[in-house]
């Protein structure tokens, strides 16, 4: 099978640092920084683009890197959950979710993490109501959400407004 | 209604909402699941599967498969029959026929997705490219698609041309017949639960890591139970003949020698395995109807005598992505997966996907029970008849399947109500459907059943559903009292206060006028009521009433603890926990025995070369009483051990040391005290034996003690939109007990958790097969998981029956997703009972619940 074989040269820049790259052309995005790359957090619970357990920030917009082949990225910066901390201090989405024990087994969290980070990055006026719809593109199958939307609202700031 | 969640502190840490010790791994991407093991030179499978619900193999073609690129070897089921041995069921009940069954089909497929080849290749798409080559001609066979048809005899058998029943069983307790035969009322209905599935974000997986030089396997593996993983891969792998084994047996007798020793070991630990197993009986029976299978266990445990060390594997399970029961079992494709590895000498690694684990990955509930209640006309329960048919698929879960749930199922019906006779007539049949697995609760069909028909019986009755639950249900005044099935329920058995207390909350007394008030508004709301009891981990001899003979191996919970050369304490657990932290639980558990803080302890799990031997794992309910009893003890034997030496060292009396904060002084005097460090070093000086790295060691091992119960009654609220058939909940209440809680934000999580799942399969989940048994719901946009705008908010009252016992903690893993389902199509029925709806089955997506109220037609009866 050709596809196997026949490879396309791709630069990217993945949490800072960027690549020069030879794949193939059916390579996706997800498998490119879990396998090419050896960035495991980003996680690949249905492969289908329903869960968004895998979602990365392709220049600063979250994206499900099951369904982008890494092609489409040449050129693109890529942020996955290993950016987030800094050495030894945790960035304030991943922070608020220890906080409020937002995860459980925590397959899910890589997704919610991104996206979270993508609407605070991007600055996106929520309210409850809203960060809920956000959200609702992540699937997680432990926790019921609850504590995941509580730390979400924590980082966004809406703890204070009565659940509209 | 959330838990403040405080950091650690030096004090007491059961009971508070301590953060958890796994997330700054789990959420920096640290975390290392089993598709997160990379070794290099490892080879990659697939499976070829089948299309057809129910076929013959006639011919398999692998030639143009092996010639693709990266393509390393094909196993087909023909070659695995000589690789490994088939799984033999281990249950030996009467009325049981339990099938044999291979890693891999040979002859015939028996559900969509049924494994007969697997395919190694260098990479996983080399391998999936491959597998569209494999050319398997099959030739179909009539499909046993659902429980009627496995009633059918004219339906084709699934195995060795034995009725589709494989289990058939009855029972009665007291005198049935005389009890009905006295009632005001035999009210009768029949209750289905549509087929679901666990669906854990992870998928299944195992890498078989096979050591170049020495040859030694390490088995990453997502597993609920670590050890079971490994005997069973040990058991069931390198088919060797009974001769051969002999011979191997014959050249290196320290093999027998060695079993004998350990066998003489565990049977002076535990000198009930001495006796006559309660399954005797039943098994010889198993073994005269069919020799083959004597031979076939025989051929097995001969191979399992006659390995080396090195040839058994380790298993390592590290993170695990949730489970819910489905990875409690070892699965085929582990089994096939191992074998491969074998094969090539070569570490391979399968990652199912998320159509795998759809098709076959494990489904669970699908049951069809016909109850009749006996009753008085003031509602009072004299009786009930149950009946029970239970589909477990084609092929059992193993070690344990559906045989093994429907005994749960008979022992719960009761609950904690007061049912003075019952009969149980249970049926577990096969179908061309995938394995039926245990989900949380895998008994729950009792909870559903029992509390809807409560419901059914109030209002055949003109009585409320919760006057006729008042009426039935085990006070605490007559504790302690035994189920009719069994089970005591001990003086902790506090469900009616929780069904009072719920009754309070949900000022039940002023729904009836609430509702009618809302009706005229135009606004259709309903409020539902279930009361449960679960066995986390039941009285002691829970398990003796389920499956007599079972006690024994399943009642114990083993634990090391140790302190550390470096002064750190390791407390070691056969647990393996996949999102119910408890490298937090039980360092909380062990910190406050020793009085250190929890930063001290590393929770240790899932290696097999490290972790005591049990085979239950993580499940049922059970880690909190379990895991959370044998920590206590064991600490506070190691503390027993620590303050002997403090004693010495300081030289004071032991009952004048403490130990704050880590700090170990004399009582009074904190600023001249030592730290464990320097126990450990004087530790290390006394015996000389001491392990490398470790100062002090101890090994318990826990039956439980008095077990006990969780018990909760859930209230849910629905509105009803009868334009759309949309069901929303504007507030649902839990009112609780599991005894002391170890950390109340993972106990509030495990239960929402639960409830989202419940909810789930009453508003959106079904796993689908249509007429010809084949498979419908292979994706998640037709198996529809509830995201974070269906589920709503959930409040939870804890209660806590005081008690003297110590280690007073019990489950809460499985109980919102037990009760729920009952609580909400309980709710939904309440607010369409003014329409005439009647509700049998906990599957109302929005056409089901236009079809109830009769906004539009019935459609064609969807298939099951
Ligand atoms: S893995 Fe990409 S959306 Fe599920
Ligand atoms: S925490 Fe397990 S899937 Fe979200």
């Amino acid at each position: 099978m050709n596809s196997t074989n026949s490879r396309i040269a791709v630069a990217i820049t993945v949490n800072g640092t960027a690549h020069e790259l030879q794949v193939p052309a059916r390579q996706t995005l997800a498998e490119c920084v879990r396998e090419e790359l050896g960035l495991t957090g980003t996680h690949l619970g249905c492969e289908h683009g329903v869960c968004g357990a895998c979602t990365v920030l392709v220049d600063g917009q979250a994206a499900r890197s099951c369904l982008v082949l890494t092609v489409q990225a040449d050129g693109a910066t890529i942020e996955t959950v290993e950016s987030l901390a800094n050495d030894d201090t945790l960035h304030a989405v991943q922070q608020a979710m220890v906080d409020n024990h937002g995860f459980q087994c925590a397959f899910c969290a890589p997704g919610f993490l991104m996206t979270i980070k993508a609407l605070i990055d991007n600055q996106a006026v929520l309210t409850k109501a809203t960060l809920r719809e956000e959200l609702s593109g992540n699937l997680c199958r432990c926790t019921g959400y609850a504590s995941i939307l509580a730390g979400a609202e924590a980082v966004l700031g809406l703890t204070g407004e009565s659940n509209a | 209604m959330r838990e403040t969640i405080v950091g650690p502190f030096a004090g007491k840490f059961v009971g508070h909402a301590v953060r958890r010790v796994e997330d700054p791994r789990l959420l920096t991407g640290e975390g290392r699941y089993v598709d997160d093991v990379q070794l290099s030179g490892m080879l990659h499978a697939a499976f070829v599967r089948s299309p057809h619900a129910h076929a013959h193999i006639r011919n398999i073609e692998v030639a143009a498969a092996r010639r693709s690129p990266g393509v390393v070897d094909i196993i087909t089921g023909a070659e695995m029959e000589t690789l490994v041995h088939p799984f033999i069921g281990m249950l030996a009940l009467k009325g049981l026929y339990d099938p044999r069954f291979y890693a891999l089909s040979s002859k015939r497929v028996r559900h969509v997705g049924d494994p007969v080849a697997i395919v190694i290749a260098e990479s996983r798409a080399q391998a999936e490219d491959a597998i569209e080559l494999v050319e398997v001609s099959y030739e179909t066979i009539e499909a046993v698609a659902n429980a009627s048809d496995a009633l059918d005899s004219r339906k084709p058998p699934l195995w060795d041309n034995r009725s589709n029943v494989l289990f058939d069983f009855a029972n009665t307790y007291g005198e049935v017949d005389a009890a009905f035969a006295g009632a005001d009322r035999v009210i009768s209905h029949q209750f289905k639960e549509q087929r679901v599935s666990n669906q854990p974000m992870e998928t299944r997986g195992i890498v078989v890591e096979i050591d170049p030089k020495s040859s030694a396997i390490t088995v990453h593996a997502a597993t609920q139970s670590a050890h079971m993983l490994k005997w069973v891969l040990a058991l069931l792998s390198d088919r060797a003949s009974i001769p051969a084994s002999i011979k191997t047996l014959a050249i290196n007798r320290d093999r027998v020698t060695r079993f004998a020793k350990s066998a003489k070991a565990i049977l002076t630990a535990k000198p009930e395995l001495k006796e006559p197993s309660p399954m005797m009986p039943a098994m010889v029976k198993q073994f005269r109807a069919e020799p083959s299978r004597f031979v076939d266990l025989q051929r097995a445990m001969l191979g399992l005598l006659a390995k080396s060390d090195n040839d058994r594997p380790e298993v390592l399970a590290r993170d695990i992505g949730g489970a819910f029961g489905t990875k409690g079992s070892a699965s085929r494709e582990d089994l096939a997966v191992y074998a491969a590895a074998r094969k090539l000498g070569r570490s391979v690694k399968w990652i199912e996907d998320r159509n795998e684990h759809l098709m076959g990955g494990g489904h669970s509930r699908d049951e069809i029970v016909d109850i009749s209640m006996a009753v008085r006309n003031d509602g009072t329960l004299l009786g009930m008849k149950v009946s029970l048919t239970l589909d477990q698929g084609a092929y059992p879960a193993f070690p344990f399947g559906g045989s093994m749930f429907s005994q749960i199922i008979r022992v719960m019906f009761p609950g904690p109500y007061r049912v003075p006779v019952m009969q149980f007539n249970g049926k577990v049949v096969a179908t061309n459907k995938g394995t039926l697995v245990a989900y949380r609760g895998p008994w729950a069909v009792e909870t559903f059943v029992r509390e809807r028909m409560f419901d059914m019986v109030a209002r055949e009755l003109g009585i409320t559903a919760a006057e006729v639950r008042l009426r039935n249900i085990v006070t605490m005044a007559e504790l302690p009292t035994p189920m009719i099935t069994g089970p005591m329920l001990d003086v902790r058995m506090s469900a009616h206060r929780t069904l009072v207390d719920a009754i309070a909350i949900a000022d039940y007394d002023n729904w009836p006028a609430a509702q009618l008030a809302a009706r005229a508004n135009g606004k259709i709301l309903g409020l539902g009521i279930a009361t449960f009891c679960e066995a986390a981990p039941g009285p002691p001899d829970f398990f003796e009433h389920s499956i007599p003979g079972s006690g024994a191996l399943a009642g114990i919970e083993p634990a090391k603890i140790v302190l550390e050369a470096d002064g750190m304490v390791a407390v070691i657990t056969q647990q393996v926990p996949h999102g119910q932290g408890h490298e937090t639980t039980l360092a909380q558990v062990a910190a406050d025995q020793l009085g250190i803080p929890i930063e001290a302890i590393r929770v240790r799990y899932g290696d097999t070369k490290i972790t005591p031997f049990a085979m239950m794992g993580t499940g049922g309910s059970r880690s909190a009483a379990m895991a959370g009893g044998v920590v206590t003890f064991a600490a506070r034997e190691l503390k027993e051990r620590i303050v002997d030496i403090a004693a010495d060292l300081m030289e004071a009396s032991r009952e004048d040391i403490v130990i704050e904060a880590g700090n170990v002084h004399v009582a009074g005097v904190p600023a001249r005290g030592i730290t464990l460090a320097d126990i450990a070093v004087e530790a290390r000086r006394r015996d000389q034996n001491a392990a490398p790295g470790e100062a002090i060691r101890v090994a318990q091992e826990f039956d439980g003690g008095e077990g006990g119960w969780t018990q909760a009654t859930h209230a849910c609220w629905v509105e009803v939109d009868l334009e759309t058939g949309q069901v929303a909940i504007p507030r649902y209440v839990v009112v609780e007990d599991c005894g002391e809680i170890i950390n109340p934000a993972i106990v509030d999580g495990q239960i929402r958790g639960g409830i989202a799942q419940g909810i789930g399969q009453v508003l959106y989940e079904k796993i689908t097969y249509d007429d010809a048994g084949q498979f419908q719901t292979g994706t998640f946009m037709d198996y529809l998981i509830p995201t974070a705008c269906e589920i709503p908010d959930i409040e939870i009252h804890h209660i806590e029956t005081p008690s003297e016992i110590e280690a007073n903690y019990r489950g809460v893993g499985e109980g919102g997703m037990v009760v729920a389902p009952a609580a909400l199509t309980n709710a939904i029925e309440n607010a369409l009972a003014h329409l005439g709806v009647r509700i049998s089955e906990p599957y109302l997506p929005p056409s089901k619940i236009l079809e109830l109220a009769g906004v539009i037609q019935t459609a064609r009866s969807t298939a099951r």
